[in-house]
């Protein structure tokens, strides 16, 4: 079943006199509990694409649906009704705010969609002990490692049970011990709970999580590559090749 | 890019960024222009010798000087550590420190004298008005004219000119002191101070809480009676001082985020936008501005509190004068009183007359103190006070054996309170008339020559007077013992029958120096408080602007710090006006928290000594201090637009 359908999207840059225009027609499909990444040279607009995706921009044509809400027809006060209950987000940094505890950044979601507090606690204290943050859910953020406060922001995207969950980057700041923790976590909730995650990043390794890498180049995709029944090294060795033909630097 | 270019844009970015420093720049050098302009001028001569207030000009010009130059150079630093990240940037790319300095310098040249010149314009046609406003606060029936004065331009070019260079100056040792990599980083230290709350800081809220309740305790006692002689008053003031700045600045070391703390532990960690906004920032911020805040805080109560006691003394003046003269014309001299009613007579002005006997004799009001006094002047068995009988006083029957206290002034109520009841003995030379007490009168009946300024008046009956009048104590008695007071009818005639005494003053000056008239009194008070009043608003209203624009700069840094948070806030799906109403919560706290602080502390101050001002205290105070949060709140306004904008910004 199609959770994210994307048809011609266009994205275009600048004024006038000096377009620059980074998404060229796009199509897109996303199947419920998928894990998909995007990859693509530096510039080829892979957080581009994310911000349109997930509402934070705006695309300049085409049209983009989410669980069959036409979201790039909508007005900005009902966008944010529709990320408070639909949307999740980690992003590389800036994830939590310095001022509150691990808890409290949690929390913000189900406070906003007014999840009783009761409820709010069962389902902190089962993630939060899954993700294993459960033992520093008071301190603040500036008292965690890089992987405890991705963990963190990881578990409160998923706190709100949202339809899907972006990513940008989320290893971008992390050890590769860390990164590999935090991505294991990412597709364990992804089986467990069927969450859909769709996560752009740069790092092969953590492509290989997922279950579908879709390659971004001038604006279209360029290729995908599915998993399906390989294993994880394999899978990485395929993604490796196409990365290879496809080059570092966007022209 | 070339230099020149890189100046101008940067100014032009500035002037968008900074229009408020440029206004309160702009209104710096205005008021200081007025000010100096009307200090100048050739008419204020004249107000000036009549109140004696050169010298408080002068202090007071000093005093505008200070607080603007704090201001501008506290403003500058602030400024020039935001720029850190671009001058950090200029480094790196190979200019070298002088030639940053120098840009700086042009720049602010530029900004800095461009607005010198507005403001003086802006001065000189508001010293005018304020010209204005003083002769109306001081009862000078004169129209306001002024000439320019070059002195004074002079002056404020020196002032300002004077205040640059020291600005220049510091800038160009915080660019010497710092390195690229520390330039990079200014902006990020805040970082450092969220962290749990330690047990040394709940002890430092606790305390804090406890110096400041403390403080207003003593000060309520200050005048009741428990200290008695004046170095004990001094030194409880100083005390009550000490506690109350002390507490201040531990309140917002520790108190503010102690309170929010405990608030949150309630939350159980789950907060909503307007608590995640207001709480969370506060709890951390408020504690790295602890020292401003006090001073902001501490300078407001001392300019709320020293306006307010102004004013009640102004506002009280009509009372204080009929209290202290008690008709609208009293003499001491009988022939002084006649050809005063002569005068009156041939001008047709209808007046009544009263004549009251006084003999001074000495009381024994030990029974009905309500605190044992030492030290002070007197001694409680033997106190020497003026005794009327029941027949000079309108509608006042006392029975024998009975008194009255009347006119009892306010300031000594509030020294030395009395029981309501009780015995007193007046003691004659030869021998003693006990009497009952019955309570007190609201009405002065003889002027402030015979109360010694606000003692009480005895009433006895007429036969206990007489008994009196006999066996008086002659060493006591002052030089007369009459009182002859004379009110005019119709209230529109007191300005005539007051140019009339005014003439006859020689006169009355040969035969007995002890004359006055309510309405030269009343107009005296006026204009020596006028032109407090004036002084002290005045510097109170420059300090006032100065602090809130201070306050209004350290918001727009931590909108700027705060904007990462907004952006998460914004993608987890809190609109605009999630945020904005979450704003508006933490900047009532912000802006109010210290003015409801330093209210609370001029409140203290002037309640523990109003009655040595006035006779009316809630009326003149609420004044000032409405007055005061209204000015202020605009800043906080004004800081929720800029809000506003970064929030816009923000996703
Ligand atoms: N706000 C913007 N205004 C103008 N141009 C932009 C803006 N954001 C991105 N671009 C341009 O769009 C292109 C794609 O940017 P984008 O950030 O999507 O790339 P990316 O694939 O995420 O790169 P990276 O891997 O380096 O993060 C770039 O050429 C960039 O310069
Ligand atoms: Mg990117």
């Amino acid at each position: 079943m199609t959770i994210l359908q994307a048809n011609k999207i266009h994205k275009t840059y600048g004024n006038k006199f000096n377009k620059h225009e980074v998404l060229k027609g796009l199509d897109l499909s996303i199947e419920r509990g998928e894990f998909v990444s995007i990859m693509g040279p530096s510039g080829s607009g892979k957080t581009t694409l994310l911000n349109v995706l997930s509402s934070i921009d705006r695309v300049t044509r085409g049209t983009i649906n989410i669980e069959d809400h036409e979201i790039t027809a909508m007005k900005e006060k009902k966008l944010a009704e529709f990320r408070k209950h639909h949307l999740g987000f980690i992003f590389q940094e800036y994830n939590l705010l310095d001022t509150l505890t691990a808890k409290e950044n949690i929390l913000l979601p189900l406070s906003i969609a007014n999840v009783s507090k009761k409820e709010a606690t069962i389902r902190f204290d089962r993630l939060a002990k899954e993700l294993g943050i459960y033992e520093v859910k008071d301190k603040y953020p500036n008292e965690l490692s890089g992987g405890q406060k991705q963990r963190t922001s990881a578990v409160r995207a998923f706190i709100h049970e949202p339809s899907i969950i972006f990513a940008d980057e989320p290893t971008g700041a992390l050890d590769s011990k860390s990164a590999s923790d935090l991505l294991d976590k990412l597709s364990d909730l992804n089986d467990k709970l069927s969450a859909t995650i769709v996560m752009v990043t740069h790092d092969m390794t953590a492509a290989s999580f997922s279950n579908r890498v879709i390659f971004i180049q001038d604006g279209q995709i360029y290729t995908q590559l599915t998993k399906g029944e390989q294993s994880r090294q394999d899978f990485y060795k395929d993604i490796m090749k196409t990365q290879g033909v496809l080059g570092g630097v966007q022209q | 890019m070339s230099i020149q270019k890189l100046i101008l844009r940067n100014l032009r970015n500035n002037l968008k960024n900074y229009y408020l420093y440029v206004f309160a720049l702009i209104f710096s050098v205005a008021l200081y222009f007025a000010f100096v302009t009307l200090q100048f001028d050739p008419a204020m001569n004249e107000a000036e010798s009549s109140v004696k207030g050169a010298a408080f000009f002068r202090t007071a010009s000093i005093g505008l000087i200070v607080i603007v130059g704090v201001f501008l150079l506290y403003a500058n630093h602030i400024f020039i550590k935001r720029r850190s990240k671009e001058i950090g940037l200029f480094q790196l790319i190979g200019m070298t420190r002088n030639r940053i300095s120098c840009i700086l310098s042009v720049e602010n040249f530029i900004m800095y004298f461009g607005s010198t010149i507005i403001g003086t314009f802006l001065g000189f046609s508001a010293s005018k008005f304020i010209m204005m406003i003083l002769y109306k606060v001081t009862q000078v029936n004169e129209t306001a004219s002024l000439h320019f004065s070059w002195a004074a331009l002079i002056q404020t070019l020196i002032v300002f000119t004077l205040i640059y260079v020291l600005i220049m100056f510091t800038n160009y040792l915080y660019i010497r002191k710092q390195s690229i990599l520390s330039l990079f980083r200014v902006q990020s230290s805040t970082e450092n101070q969220v962290k749990k709350m330690s047990v040394f800081e709940m002890v430092i809220g606790v305390v804090g809480i406890l110096f400041i309740i403390s403080g207003y305790y003593l000060s309520s006692k200050l005048f009741g009676g428990d200290f008695t002689s004046i170095t004990e008053i001094f030194l409880a003031m100083v005390i009550i001082l000490g506690l109350v700045i002390l507490g201040t600045y531990l309140f917002y070391k520790g108190s503010v985020s102690f309170i929010m703390n405990l608030i949150r532990k309630q939350k159980g960690g789950y907060l909503n936008i307007n608590e995640v906004l207001s709480l969370s920032s506060l709890m951390f911020r408020m504690k790295s501005n602890a020292l401003l805040l006090t001073i902001i805080t501490a300078v407001s109560a001392l300019a709320i509190g020293l306006l307010s006691l102004t004013y009640i003394t102004y506002y009280s003046a009509e009372k204080t004068a009929e209290n202290y003269v008690s008709s609208d014309f009293a003499l001491t001299n009988q022939d002084s009183g006649s050809q005063f009613k002569a005068a009156l007579d041939a001008e047709n002005i209808a007046y009544s007359e009263r004549t009251v006997d006084v003999i001074q004799a000495e009381l024994n009001v030990k029974d009905i103190l309500d605190v044992q006094l030492e030290g002070l002047n007197f001694d409680p068995n033997k106190m020497t006070l003026p005794i009327v009988s029941d027949q000079d006083v309108k509608d006042v029957n006392v029975s024998p054996g009975e008194t009255y206290l009347a006119g009892y002034a306010n300031m000594l109520q509030n020294f030395m309170p009395l029981h309501d009841r009780g015995e007193v003995e007046i003691i004659g030379k030869e021998s003693q008339i006990p009497l009952k007490y019955q309570g007190m009168l609201d009405e002065p009946i003889i002027s402030s020559y015979f109360t010694n300024g606000g003692l009480p008046v005895v009433v006895v009956d007429e036969s206990d007077f007489k008994q009196l009048q006999e066996d008086r104590n002659e060493g006591i008695q002052k030089s007369s013992s009459i009182f002859i007071g004379v009110d005019i009818s119709n209230h529109g005639d007191i300005k005539q029958a007051n140019e009339i005494f005014n003439d006859m003053e020689e006169k009355f000056m040969e035969r007995s120096p002890h004359f006055a008239s309510q309405l030269n009194t009343s107009m005296n008070q006026k204009q020596n408080m006028g032109l407090s009043m004036f002084i002290v608003g005045f510097l109170g209203l420059t300090f006032l602007i100065t602090s809130g624009c201070i306050l209004y700069f350290k918001q727009m840094d931590q909108g700027e710090e705060e904007k990462p948070s907004y952006t998460i806030l914004r993608k987890l799906g809190f609109t605009r006006k999630d945020l904005l109403r979450g704003i508006k919560t933490k900047q009532l706290f912000n802006f109010g928290i210290p003015l409801v602080i330093g209210l609370l502390h001029s409140y203290f101050a002037v309640k523990s000594g109003w009655f040595l001002f006035g006779t009316e205290l809630w009326t003149p105070m609420l004044m000032v201090m409405g007055l005061y949060t209204v000015l202020y709140s605009i800043f906080g306004l004004l800081s929720v637009q800029y809000y506003k904008k970064v929030i816009k910004e923000a996703l």
